[in-house]
């Protein structure tokens, strides 16, 4: 009678420990020709918890053909499942001042458990000089 | 003492029975996380995703840079609604639209359309009779066209229905017939019902 209990919820301990659990593997080649202009980045922390499951490895920039900055970010999922979020750009002119898009989405964004994602935008105008992007747990 | 404390917690309860669960009207951010989301048909904030990824795709390429007098001069051609739902294209093409003008790029011409129709009527009446007057052709020739397509993918197993809207757009140099600029930009939403937020 007691295995009747005891199976079904160890079953279901093993599916809780290991059912959301997926984790991503990926190759590249090692001698790289293209060279990411790394910039120094300011972080703002408020939701501790979002940071610790997806991490900022790095913002790149480069200017585009018609001269809009453009902005690239690589994502760190650390855990093992996959993870939701949201992210918006926002952009600012030479004097600080945030520029209106009417195109700025927030979006809705997923990362696999120990995947590297890049997500990148381009400025709406040439004007645009500096960014921020702020990101939400889903 | 036993009847007062069941009282009060039934006339507490009491409004939420009778107002129900229902959310009181009130002002969301447009295309924000608070947005509603339902699968088998396009929201505001896919409207606005799409819109930002050609923008940005476009601008990005520099096919617009490309004119001998900069900047572009647009005209909007057909956009076909492939989607089970009537919608209203301007909801994309004015979007991007207002996103070249902004990025100073392009302009689109509001005096030419499909079929001869003008968008804006009096401007093409006014120009028309400038070009009378003054006996010179006033009108430029755009130098690119945008057409496109909005098609819908629909998947349903079970209880769980997958919609995925697939924006197709192209210019194309009136000149060759040629596409200088290709963009497609696919949303799947997956779900058993609507739900608010991402």
């Amino acid at each position: 009678m007691k295995t009747r209990i005891l199976l079904p919820l160890a079953g279901a301990a093993l599916l809780a420990l290991t059912g959301c659990r997926t984790s991503m593997n990926s190759i590249e080649n090692a001698q790289k020709t293209g060279q990411r202009q790394m910039i120094s980045d300011s972080r703002v922390i408020t939701d501790g918890s979002l940071a610790k499951k997806v991490s900022f490895v790095g913002v790149n920039q480069t200017m585009t053909p018609g001269g809009f900055l453009k902005i690239q970010i690589e994502l760190l999922n650390r855990k093992h499942s996959l993870q939701r979020f949201s992210y918006q750009f926002e952009w600012f002119d030479a004097n600080g001042m945030q520029i209106n898009n009417i195109v700025s989405p927030t979006v809705p964004d997923q990362i696999e458990g120990g995947e590297s994602k890049f997500i990148s935008s381009v400025a709406p105008t040439s004007a645009c000089k500096d960014f921020r992007v702020k990101f939400i747990e889903n | 003492m036993k009847k007062i404390i069941l009282l009060f917690v039934m006339a507490a309860a009491l409004p939420l029975v009778v107002g129900g669960c229902a959310t009181p009207a009130h002002y969301i951010q447009t295309g924000g996380r608070e947005s509603l989301v339902t699968v088998n048909s396009i929201n505001i904030q896919d409207f606005i995703q799409a819109a930002n990824d050609a923008t940005s795709d476009l601008l990005a390429s520099g096919a617009l840079d490309k004119v001998a007098n900069p900047p572009a001069v647009l005209a909007i051609s057909r956009i076909v609604n492939n989607t089970g739902q009537q919608i209203d294209t301007d909801l994309l093409t004015k979007k991007i639209r207002v996103a070249l003008l902004n990025s100073g790029k392009a302009q689109t011409t509001t005096t030419m359309g499909l079929g001869g129709t003008a968008e804006d009527p009096m401007a093409k009446g006014l120009q028309q009779e400038s070009e009378f007057k003054s006996d010179q052709k006033a009108t430029r020739t755009p130098d690119f066209t945008l057409s496109g397509k909005i098609i819908q993918t629909i998947a349903k197993d079970g209880n769980t229905s997958q919609s995925t809207f697939s924006f197709q757009l192209s210019l194309t140099d009136p000149k060759t017939g040629l596409a200088v600029w290709e963009g497609e930009k696919e949303i799947t939403k997956q779900g058993g019902r609507p739900s608010v937020g991402f």
